[in-house]
């Protein structure tokens, strides 16, 4: 009876293991898939971003060789954070430009109000190096009279 | 008759395989003719030169097989920003190169196979290595190039040795460069890249290096 019983307590613990490696190797599974679409969109995020560059945390590298359920674990944490400082990145920076957006429609209606405001197609987030800035028609004589405009100005410089 | 060489399979640990089901390496002997790579294969690497700009370099992480090789790095414990994957090194590398001048014949092959199809694949002196390659985790005693390594460092072995660790963060891959040699060409087909690809990338490289 006795032996029975042991029988019965082994048999039991294997497959208790068993069913803990099979939860394990599952759990491992989902953080792996959780870590490539993590990749996906930080990824999206730094493409989105370009030409800015996110200065994004490092993750520590202790690799390449399987990375334990815990290191996983920690791994899709630091990228979630990564992730959330991107966007919060992108956020600012939507803000930015359209505080310049609004700044460059104001100096629009009002040159002579906005002579020393120089706003870039960068901060409006357009392509090319083009600087929006107030300027005088017709030299001196315009300065004289106020006769202002906003011009654009050529895009970028030559490569030297 | 068509005596073209064709890719084989190795062997995947079965550790690493229960974790990673969709993870392939195939290799290919192929003959090295000649130290400088002939000037089809320098030309097809200038051309290869104008397909990226800064942005395209950016958004190539966003594709199919970078993408692949990017979770994967993920994975295993490596930081894709820190250490990048084989194809934006490449990029990367040739923009701050303006252009990918010719180097030697198996570095050329193996940059050339590289931009065709984002695969990396490596290369060894066949005389130093015996195939069928395989991927298993260190052992105590794995020191490849004299190099210590972490415990349970994935490596890409043959039938006798460890040959390297599966990828080689930040640096060149071991290649044989000396001419007239049979070279052992690797490429692994990580999660996600379809063993087509490395086959595909095997035989560009042997093509390059053996003149066809």
């Amino acid at each position: 009876m006795a032996a029975l019983l042991l029988e019965h307590g082994a048999g039991s613990r294997t497959l208790l293991d068993r069913q803990d490696e099979v939860d394990e190797r599952a759990a491992r599974r989902s953080l792996q898939l959780q870590v490539a679409q993590l990749d996906r969109l930080i990824s999206a995020a730094i493409c989105e971003a370009f030409p800015d560059r996110l200065e994004l945390p490092a993750a520590p590298t202790h690799g390449p060789r399987l990375q334990s359920l815990g290191q996983l674990e920690l791994l899709r944490d630091q990228m979630i954070g990564s992730l959330r400082e991107a966007r919060e990145a992108l956020a600012a920076r939507e803000l930015q430009r359209e505080a310049s957006r609004e700044l460059l429609a104001r100096m629009l209606l009002d040159p002579g109000s906005h002579r020393r405001v120089r706003i870039s197609q960068r901060e409006l987030g357009v392509g090319g190096c083009g600087v929006w800035s107030v300027s005088a028609r017709l030299g001196p004589m315009g300065r004289l009279m106020g006769w202002w405009r906003v011009k654009l100005s050529s895009g970028c410089p030559l490569a030297t | 008759m068509n005596d073209e060489p064709t890719p084989q399979q190795g062997w995947v640990a079965d550790e690493i395989a229960a974790e990673f089901p969709e993870l392939r390496i195939a290799w290919l002997l192929s003959d090295c003719r000649g130290t400088r790579s002939d000037p089809g294969v320098a030309e097809r690497l200038a051309s290869l030169a104008s397909r990226f700009s800064g942005r395209q370099a950016v958004e190539l992480r966003q594709q199919q097989v970078p993408a692949a090789y990017r979770s994967f790095f993920r994975q295993l414990g490596i930081d894709p920003e820190q250490h990048p994957t084989p194809i934006e090194r490449a990029v990367v590398g040739r923009l701050l190169a303006g252009g990918n001048p010719p180097q030697d014949r198996v570095s050329d092959a193996l940059l050339l196979a590289l931009l065709e199809t984002s695969v990396e694949v490596v290369a060894f002196d066949a005389a130093l290595a015996t195939p069928p390659v395989g991927i298993r985790s260190s052992l105590s005693d794995d020191r490849p190039g004299g190099r210590e390594l972490a415990p349970g460092t994935l490596m890409i072995v043959d039938s006798r040795q460890s040959l390297a660790p599966l990828f080689a963060l930040g640096e060149g891959p071991p290649a044989a460069t000396a001419a007239g040699e049979r070279v052992l060409l690797v490429g692994v087909a990580v999660p996600g890249v379809s063993a087509l690809a490395v086959d595909e990338a095997l035989t560009i490289a042997a093509a390059a290096l053996g003149g066809g």
